[in-house]
């Protein structure tokens, strides 16, 4: 798996403290480097967020030791500011930031394309093409950032950290650093004065002159490769796994002796010799990248500025429109886009094949994203849109980032309840906000959720802000004892750390009644006492109330494959579409795990995915839903 | 998802002409039949969505297409008829013979030895009453004997989803059941009498005596629990609630002495529903029974209840009543039955104008034929 690569690039760069924050595509990185904490003696921790995981590891590189920090796309957004000032103080020991993108927005609620703080923030970027580079180029982007003293920001993709290939391994190192902060010598002096980004301009020039030092390296790295005939009638310009892309492109279309590819592992900023070079061999150009026309614009100004000298260029890309300008590419729109170029037939398929698979698709059942069969979440969502309903007065939930984001982004999954959905701990600000808006004649009650680890991630500011500013929100924690949406790693609510080692857990209820919330608990799967709490929340005026809903996630290590009960359908019982039901277990709760016999005319339990929390029991207005203890295995 | 053709379900038109159009009278008849129609602080709240265009919920409610003249045909006999208090039988003033009955009643506790006796006698097994909380939210109560019975005497004024109760009880098997019904109440249990769909018949056999009240308003519990917080009375101490003959005011009795409310204020808590009833005698019960507050003789005749009996089932618990002593009756003072009906005629002339206040058109009475010759009556009188 290409996150592997990237761990052991870091490990055989002898990387000596490792932090992150968890979101897909990216997890892996920290999971695998905290599995050999202990045998490769590093400090390798989850961090409450993208910002303080840089903060941690930024410290180890002032102390001189070699760290990497690791983040999704948007962790990078989280993390910016201290980026800002970190890129202006510099660094001492090499520090890598991993940004794993998520271009399409596969596992994401945004495609945003972090390449750009590289060059606001003007810092190296590096980009991996393939699975060994994954290895290779984490590894040198250590030295890199030794050589300049200053941090690395190296890019994945998806397709780059979960796909898998073959990786040749290198050597681990057998020499472990010593820490050593030392800040006694002249605020100028980039190892032994203190680590601060003032003077400004002064450490502005320092910082830039750092990044010419990298162009200058960039010119004669390894990594930047071309491939093709000496004088191409195209020129492909591309990176990351788009230089995957191209290639099969290239091969499906058989142009491997009219077009060459010069893959660019150093994107930011692009060595210039190198770039006139290759520009200087063909008049077209194509630029082929995922997301945003980074790649484009800077390889577009570079080529303006040496017009003189290499002539006019005609460029192909997302500019233009020879590639879309949102979403995933792969090999099939980069050989269509550059069929039309080379003026050659291409056809993806067949046009019979087109439409016997159009009258295929035609056949699958529509099906939207949902919570798992004893999903906490649904039982809880079943409970806020009931209180709401009750209510009356058409409140409504500022929903959040988590798995539970699935109530926003599939309606009938939140059961209506949850019309906005931004960055993590964004839903508490909203609601914050919204409560403040009654003397403009807006007086829903404002309820937002947030999962455990989103609480302490980036919510406390926002309750915090609640609080002070008097905004009457009911504040909701779908606490499920883990991150459980990047695969259950651990956060400060647990008593154990990314490396297995005991920690004292934060409690979430504590920090709301300190900072002097009303605060209750509820069990999520107690429908009637979950919706009677929230109602009362939703009536008393006036303060903050925090409601944490308690309920292990149904796929936990520690849960998963137990069932609290044994769940059938007494089917005489059952009304299924008559009135008095109408199928409300199938048609409206809608767990996955109920399922309706259209032969019969009854709802089934289907025994195989059902988890067995026998909150659909609580729902049955016929009580034919039967729910018995289960045997313990 | 293939979505269905375009005929409203039941859910939608009960919420577009009753609930949404201010109809709806919190009665409960469309509650505990499905998990879709609930009751939350006397609204009606429908939960999820149903599609199903021929529901329970629409079938029984009393603020959509009531069919007056046959409901009358098939539960009155029109020998009784009038067209201001619906079918009289008989005609009492009454009380409870017991005195210490009389003692807990609002007037003459008739109602409450009524259903009495239907328990005591086996006739019913359980009787719906309607029954409060310290905040006087009302809902429906199941009362097996006399003590639950005389413990929820009295007038409550405000909404009770007793006809809910009644629903629940009756998918129980619990046996047969007796109704305390408010006029909107009686209308709900009288059209399910009629049976419009076969699968509840059973259900609705359970129902053997529906006593209504006399009703004028009722008041919405949230905002009624709103005035009497301006008021500085806890809800929790009040004992009981009257409405002097001839003032324009709501007496609160409480622990620590009364205390008066002017009608301006109560009359900003009337349900907005109850502007558009036109029934004041609960016209559909089996006996119909309210006080006997007439300006000269109020003194005289507070104690006492006025009784309309309607039905055969109502005349024979009645008769059992005199036959076993339980309740007295006495001559009604000249003209009393005629100031009954005028007052009824006014009911019914006020709700007709503000019905056709809100529909814009005298052709159309929202839930009400404007075919209907009893209702036409009062329609010319309007127009003239």
């Amino acid at each position: 798996m290409g996150n592997e690569a990237i761990a052991r690039g870091a490990l055989e760069a002898g990387v000596n403290v490792a932090s992150g924050y968890p979101g897909t595509p990216s997890s892996e990185i920290i999971e695998s480097l905290a599995i050999v904490a202990k045998a490769r003696n590093l400090y390798v921790e989850w961090s409450t967020n993208e910002k303080v995981a840089l903060e941690v590891a930024a410290a180890a590189s002032f102390a001189g030791l070699r760290s990497l920090c690791a983040m999704k796309q948007n962790g990078v957004n989280v993390a910016s500011d201290f980026l800002l000032h970190l890129a202006s103080s510099g660094t001492r020991g090499g520090i890598v930031l991993v940004t794993c993108e998520d271009p399409g927005a596969l596992s994401s609620v945004n495609e945003g394309d972090s390449r750009y703080f590289a060059r606001m923030l003007e810092i190296p970027l590096l980009e991996p093409a393939n699975f060994q580079e994954a290895k290779d180029l984490t590894r040198w982007a250590f030295e890199l950032s030794e050589e300049i003293r200053n941090i690395v920001v190296l890019r994945s993709v998806t397709r780059m950290s979960h796909a898998s290939g073959n990786v040749i391994c290198g050597k681990l190192p057998v020499k472990f650093r010593k820490a050593h902060f030392v800040y006694d010598g002249s605020i100028m002096d980039p190892l032994r004065g203190p680590v601060i980004s003032t003077p400004v301009v002064a450490k502005h020039t320092l910082q830039q002159e750092k990044l010419k030092r990298a162009t200058a390296i960039f010119e004669n790295s390894p990594f930047n490769t071309y491939s093709g005939p000496k004088k191409p009638e195209l020129l492909l310009i591309t990176s990351s796994a788009c230089f995957l892309y191209s290639r099969e492109a290239i091969g499906m279309l058989e142009l491997q002796k009219r077009v060459g590819i010069l893959k660019l592992c150093c994107t930011w900023p692009l060595p210039p010799k190198l770039l006139k070079k290759h520009l200087n061999s063909a008049g077209k150009i194509m630029i082929v990248e995922e997301v945003l026309p980074f790649l484009e614009e800077n390889v577009k100004t570079l080529a303006a500025g040496m017009a003189g000298e290499i002539g006019i260029k005609k460029f192909y890309g997302k500019m233009d429109g020879t590639l879309p300008s949102v979403g995933e590419l792969n090999p099939d729109i980069v050989a269509a886009a550059l069929a039309k170029i080379v003026k050659v037939k291409y056809k993806t398929l067949s046009t019979a094949y087109t439409k016997e698979l159009r009258k295929a698709a035609a056949l699958i059942p529509a099906r939207e994203l949902t919570f798992c069969p004893g999903c906490p979440h649904r039982a809880s969502f079943w409970s806020i849109h009931n209180a709401i309903a009750l209510d009356g007065r058409e409140g409504f939930v500022c929903g959040d980032i988590g798995c539970y984001a699935m109530g926003a982004l599939f309606p009938a999954t939140g059961y209506h309840t949850t019309p906005t959905l931004h960055s993590m701990g964004s839903g508490t600000g909203l609601a914050s906000g919204f409560a403040k808006l009654a003397a403009f004649g807006f007086d829903k009650p404002i309820l937002t959720v947030c999962g455990d680890s989103t609480f302490y991630h980036a919510v406390i500011p926002a309750l915090i802000n609640a609080q002070h500013n008097r905004a009457d929100i009911t504040f909701i924690v779908l606490d499920n004892s883990g991150t459980a949406m990047t695969g259950f790693q651990p956060h400060p609510g647990l008593t154990v750390s990314a490396m297995g080692e005991a920690v004292p857990s934060v409690d979430i209820a504590g920090i709301c009644k300190a900072i002097g919330a009303n605060v209750a608990i509820s069990d999520p799967f107690d429908l009637e006492g979950t919706c009677k709490i929230l109602n009362s929340f939703l009536a008393d005026k006036g303060s903050l109330n925090v409601l944490i809903m308690r309920q292990i996630c149904a796929l936990s290590p520690e849960k998963k494959g137990k069932k609290i009960f044994d769940v059938q359908v007494n089917e005489a019982l059952c009304l299924g579409e008559s009135c008095g039901c109408n199928r409300l277990c199938t048609r409206i709760f809608r767990c996955p795990a109920l399922t309706w016999d259209r032969s019969k005319k009854k709802a089934v339990v289907d025994e195989v995915i059902c988890a067995g929390c026998g909150v659909c029991y609580s729902i049955c207005p016929q009580k034919a839903i039967i729910r018995t203890e289960a045997k313990k295995k | 998802m293939v979505s269905k053709a375009a005929k409203p379900s039941s859910q939608e038109i009960l919420k577009k002409n009753v609930l949404n159009a201010d109809l709806c009278t919190g009665c409960g008849a469309c509650v505990n039949l499905c998990p879709y129609q609930v009751i939350y602080h006397d609204r009606t709240v429908q939960l999820h969505r149903c599609d199903l265009d021929d529901g329970k919920c629409r079938a029984f409610c009393p603020r959509w297409e009531i069919d007056l003249d046959l409901l009358r045909s098939s539960l009155c006999d029109s020998a009784d008829l009038t067209t201001e208090i619906g079918a009289v039988k008989g005609y009492y003033l009454s009380r409870a013979a017991d005195p210490k009955l009389r003692e807990i009643a609002q007037h003459g506790g008739t109602v409450t030895a009524l259903m009495e006796l239907a328990l005591t006698e086996g006739l019913i097994d359980s009787a719906v009453v309607s029954a409060g909380n310290q905040q006087r939210e009302q809902s429906g109560f199941k009362a097996k004997d006399k003590t639950s019975l005389r413990e929820n005497a009295g007038s409550k004024f405000v909404v009770s989803p007793t006809v809910a109760a009644f629903n629940q009880i009756a998918a129980e098997n619990s046996g047969n059941i007796g109704v305390v019904a408010t006029p909107c109440q009686a209308l709900a249990l009288a059209k399910m009498r009629l049976k419009p769909l076969q699968d509840d018949a059973g259900h609705i056999d359970k129902l053997k005596i529906v006593i209504g009240l006399f009703c004028g308003w009722t008041v919405s519990q949230e905002k009624f629990q709103a005035l009497l917080l301006l008021n500085n009375i806890d809800p929790a101490t009040i004992t009981g609630m009257d409405i002097p003959a001839g003032k324009t005011a709501l007496v609160i009795k409480t622990g620590s002495g009364e205390k008066i409310i002017s009608f301006d204020h109560v009359e900003s808590c009337i349900r907005e529903a109850c502007r558009y009833c036109l029934d004041s005698t609960a016209e559909f019960a089996d006996v119909s029974v309210g006080s006997a507050r007439f300006g000269n003789e109020w003194e005289e005749m507070r104690g006492w209840n006025q009784m309309i009996v309607r039905t055969a089932r109502g005349s024979q618990l009645v008769d059992l009543a005199l036959h076993r002593g339980i309740l007295e009756v006495r001559k009604a003072p000249n003209g009393i039955l005629k100031e009954l009906k005028e007052a009824a005629a006014e009911k019914k002339r006020t709700a007709l104008k503000n019905i056709i206040r809100k529909s814009g058109s005298a052709k159309n009475l929202l839930y009400l034929e404007s075919s209907d010759p009893f209702v036409n009556k009062f329609l010319e009188k309007i127009k003239r």
